[in-house]
């Protein structure tokens, strides 16, 4: 669906400093006369139609949008994009609502690609995920024509995206201000207790109950009356555990604390490639740094934060994906999970140069057979980032 | 070489809230070995520190387990919040609210960031957490330079003349709201109310927590006979190590000579539990304004 309003292109023409009077007085080309005046101007509408007013263009990326508002958007990408952008529901949750991931990549006759999986919005009140994983998805679609790496990228890989995934607990925080908080899940408690919702981010296979956890329903790290009790933790390690000899990077998405963390979130024990992630991640917060000069810290989450078990990033990293990272966005206790949407932008530009790290190197180890992650590959990163951030600015506004 | 000494002596002051006296040095926890650099730690048991003894102190050196540090743990990142918490509850006010912004040694130096400005500081502090009894508040010893430069006192007597002359009382509610947004002439009050979590956030503060205010419910400006303008918050806390949402009503009263005092504090525990938690606490803290 193409957004073409005559208004639009009236509007589009005067910036452009053609001057088109609309109560039909005259064009300030006097050379015209009426009918070639007719015949400029839909020579302009069919120049703009053909120019490409997409969603990724004018959706808001700036405002936090309700549940149907990103469901719409999905749609739409689906639309605008063939062949390179499809969705899927992959599951359900509690109160039986899709949970659904646009797949981005070139299409390559069906054939089963490498991914990269990632996922937005396991915890409700962490607003600035979901808006992060609608940006991301704009700035690849963005940049697939114009940034080679990224071309690259789409050709070889499929990106899994999954703007929301704890449907209800995030449909639920839209209500009203004393919901706004909300967590967990939303299912219903166990017969012993009383308070509905476990911690989606507690509840995967992964030294499930072990440590950094709630055994009461009442509280905020509850991780279920059992491992993977939750459908939404289900669909997850279904989908993804059916393709982890394809998935070679597992990212997830959360506010706040400004943080990127790495397997494993019990304290004695360590990933084989600790050493590696560690090298990637380090690059990676630097990257984000170098945006807008905010302090990233990447680590464990026993180090970094608190020990825990029964994370998603946990169970992706047992099963064999070998990178697997938790975001944890803006910011450092004065907004908290709050953040005011105009810091929607920089904090989705600074985690998308962090994630583009990381996936650059996953792609350029598993296709290149490259591993260095050098200086001129930052410097290349920041000056595209610079650029795009230019571009995207200038055509958002 | 620093020393740590467990438990709680007689020297410790009396009275709740008298946090104005430096602590003696022989309480002070280091958080880092003096002279080391800062060594990457994992969390292994404590282990004695294998390090020369000061003469004379050998009984207690075998009881110290002296804790390194990496700036970028977590425990350098809990000290420096509580350190946050305690310069908002000196140097706070309607026009100066302070978060700490990122570790840059563990023996504790870290960024202070002015909120209402975001001016930038730095700061030096020593943090004590009574480990024998977790409910003593947490005791800090601070010096910072940089982000208290700015004057803002008069923003702070405008904004009390208008309260004082105003024909109606003030109040607020759902600060932030759910997007973030503050209306201006709310801001002030905002941090109004931050800085007076800092007291109870202060007081609350363990080794195992990571206070934040998250939002203001509503507040309501009190009658008053004296100079002090009162106020009734509620708020709610989040702790980011257990990840809860604690509400807490606050009873506050500030001046631009009073400064930021808590007057009443009460935590409403969950719905679900049937007693309530009274803590009435009485703070009677003259902020000190001057640098030192």
């Amino acid at each position: 669906m193409k957004w073409c309003h005559v208004r639009d292109v009236l509007d589009f023409n005067r910036h452009r400093g053609f001057f088109i009077d609309g109560a039909g007085d005259g064009v300030k080309f006097s050379m015209f006369s009426s009918a070639g005046r007719a015949l400029l101007l839909l020579l302009l509408l069919l120049l703009d139609c053909a120019a490409d007013r997409s969603t990724e263009r004018n959706y808001e990326y700036t405002k936090y949008h309700p549940m149907p508002e990103i469901s719409a958007w999905m749609q739409q990408m689906v639309e605008e994009n063939p062949g390179l952008v499809s969705s899927e529901v992959y599951g359900t949750t509690y109160e039986r609502r899709d949970i659904m991931f646009l797949k981005i990549g070139v299409d390559q006759d069906g054939v089963q690609k490498k991914a990269i999986w990632m996922d937005c919005g396991i915890h409700a009140r962490e607003w600035i995920a979901p808006a992060f994983c609608q940006w991301f998805v704009k700035e690849m679609l963005l940049r697939y024509k114009t940034d080679k790496k990224v071309g690259e990228m789409l050709n070889n890989l499929d990106f899994y995206v999954t703007p929301v995934l704890n449907v209800d607990g995030y449909m639920y925080t839209w209500i009203n201000e004393s919901t706004r908080l909300w967590r967990k899940s939303r299912s219903s408690p166990p017969e012993s207790c009383s308070c509905p919702g476990v911690d989606l981010n507690r509840n995967f296979y992964a030294n499930w109950g072990m440590i950094g956890v709630s055994r009461n329903c009442c509280d905020n790290t509850y991780c279920g009356a059992k491992a993977l009790s939750e459908p939404e933790a289900r669909a997850v390690t279904e989908f993804v555990g059916n393709r982890s000899g394809e998935i070679l990077c597992y990212l997830t998405i959360h506010s706040a604390g400004q943080l990127l963390l790495m397997p494993y979130g019990h304290p004695q024990i360590w990933a084989p490639n600790y050493d590696e992630l560690m090298r990637v991640g380090q690059a990676a917060v630097r990257a984000m740094g170098s945006v807008h000069g905010m302090e990233y810290r990447v680590g464990t989450s026993p180090d970094l934060l608190y020990p825990n078990s029964g994370s998603s990033r946990d169970w992706a990293r047992l099963i064999g994906i070998p990178f697997s990272y938790t975001f944890e966005l803006r910011d450092k206790g004065q907004f908290g999970h709050k953040l005011p949407e105009d810091q929607i932008q920089p904090a989705c530009e600074e985690a998308f140069e962090g994630a583009r790290v990381i996936i650059t190197y996953v792609h350029d180890k598993a296709f290149h057979n490259r591993t260095d992650i050098g200086a001129a590959g930052m410097a290349a990163a920041l000056w595209t980032s610079m650029l795009a951030s230019c571009l995207t600015t200038m055509l958002l506004v | 070489m620093c020393e740590w000494e467990p438990g709680i002596s007689t020297q410790f002051p009396s009275t709740p809230g008298n946090q104005t006296e430096a602590a003696p040095s022989n309480l002070v926890l280091c958080l880092l070995k003096q002279g080391q650099s800062p060594v990457e730690r994992r969390l292994t048991p404590h282990t004695p520190a294998a390090s020369p003894s000061v003469p004379g102190q050998e009984d207690i050196q075998a009881a110290m387990p002296v804790e390194e540090l990496d700036p970028s743990h977590y425990p350098a990142t809990r000290a420096a919040k509580v350190a946050e918490h305690f310069i908002n509850t000196r140097y706070g006010s309607p026009f100066a609210w302070f978060g700490s912004s990122g570790v840059k040694k563990a023996g504790l130096e870290f960024t202070l960031k002015e909120m209402t400005r975001n001016d930038m500081g730095l700061c030096s502090a020593e943090v004590l957490f009574h480990r024998a009894d977790e409910r003593k508040p947490p005791q800090v010893q601070c010096t910072c330079s940089g982000a208290f430069q700015v004057n803002t006192s008069a923003e702070e007597e405008d904004l009390y003349q208008r309260l004082r002359n105003a024909t109606s009382l003030l109040s607020g509610s759902d600060i932030p709201n759910s997007v973030g947004h503050i209306d201006p002439e709310m801001a002030p009050f905002w941090h109004l109310g931050g800085v007076a979590s800092s007291f109870i956030m202060l007081r609350e503060s363990n080794e195992s927590t990571l206070l934040n205010m998250a939002h203001i419910d509503n507040f309501t400006q009190m009658e008053t006979k004296d100079a002090q303008l009162m106020f009734q918050y509620d708020i709610l806390l989040h702790d980011m190590v257990s990840q809860e949402i604690l509400k807490w009503k606050l009873l506050l009263s500030w001046s631009p000579d009073g400064g930021v005092k808590v007057l009443e504090a009460e935590w409403d525990p969950k719905c679900h539990k049937i007693l309530f938690l009274h803590l009435f606490i009485i703070f009677l803290i003259y902020p000190n304004k001057t640098i030192y």
